[in-house]
């Protein structure tokens, strides 16, 4: 079952797309109900899934344990099916129950590949994201608060 | 009288210029207006998106009651001293997943939302590099009132 418009529409990753970028989209997103304590990625396996929280609260923890919790609609997991070197750097676990949007990182990729402006929007919010996360990842902190 | 003659008695040019005049004139404004549509178009635009957008955010705002707010359920009253206990142990700031393993291993219930609800009452609260502290602040305050 692929995903409507409006869900897309609503989400942060996807605001700033037209009509027809989110029609690309919609047949490669997926609903996903996830239970407590579901693992959705693991830290080091090749990033296959990219998923968007619909709702639900889940932790993402990195190395050395360092994590933080996602709690919102459009928070994301699963950055490194499009940032090299395609494995997920954190583990993902479901705090409660929750439902999801997942799509597979290969069609993804080639997505953001294949349509130059669309790839450009998502992949500036996207790198926005991984740098917010960056310090979770190699333990540089600077002072920011997530 | 027939052909220039009866047109010039008639003022039969005068009227011609007239209502070419009028035909070019109105030919000339429509255009205009034909290329200003997308200015007035990308107004509407505007003025319907940040009507949305204010209105999502007074929702938010509605839905989404301060953390200050909210009361701590007892359940999870009587989990929280079961959770400062394996905190103590592991010691502080610690790592979340730590704290979801060590619950699990000593066979405490539904680990994953005990922890997300002890960090909704911001009972535990991040450090800002990656781990986690018990809010002693808070604590005391709330077994003060």
């Amino acid at each position: 079952m692929s995903t409507d418009i409006q869900t897309l529409k609503s989400l942060d990753l996807f605001a700033g797309l037209n009509f027809g970028e989110l029609e690309q989209i919609a047949p490669l997103m997926h609903p996903m109900k996830v239970t407590e304590g579901e693992v959705l990625t693991r830290k080091g396996e090749i990033a296959s899934t990219f998923f968007i929280i619909l709702s639900g609260n889940f932790m993402l923890s990195f190395n050395e344990e360092r994590s933080f919790t996602l709690h919102n609609k459009g928070n994301i997991i699963g950055l490194s099916t499009v940032v090299s070197p395609f494995r997920y750097t954190a583990t993902a676990v479901a705090l409660t129950d929750g439902l999801v949007l997942f799509m597979q990182g290969q069609e993804f990729l080639r997505l953001v590949q294949s349509n130059s402006a669309l790839g450009d929007k998502i992949m500036r919010k996207i790198n926005e994201i991984v740098l917010e996360r960056m310090p979770y990842m190699t333990g540089t902190w600077e002072k920011r608060r997530y | 009288m027939f052909g220039f003659e009866a047109i010039i008695a008639h003022d039969g040019l005068g009227i011609s210029v007239i209502g070419i005049s009028i035909v070019f004139v109105s030919l000339i404004l429509l255009s205009f207006a034909v290329s200003r549509i997308h200015k007035l178009i990308e107004l509407w635009d505007k003025k319907y998106t940040s009507y949305q957008r204010v209105k999502k955010t007074q929702q938010k705002d509605q839905k989404t009651p301060s953390v200050s707010d909210l009361a701590i359920p007892q359940d999870v009253q009587r989990a929280s001293r079961q959770f400062k206990l394996l905190i103590e142990w592991i010691g502080e700031p610690f790592p979340l997943p730590k704290l979801l393993d060590l619950s699990g291993k000593c066979g405490l219930s539904r680990p994953h939302s005990t922890v997300n609800e002890l960090l909704k009452c911001e009972l535990i609260i991040p450090d800002e590099n990656g781990y986690y502290v018990w809010n002693k602040q808070l604590e005391e305050k709330r077994s003060s009132t």
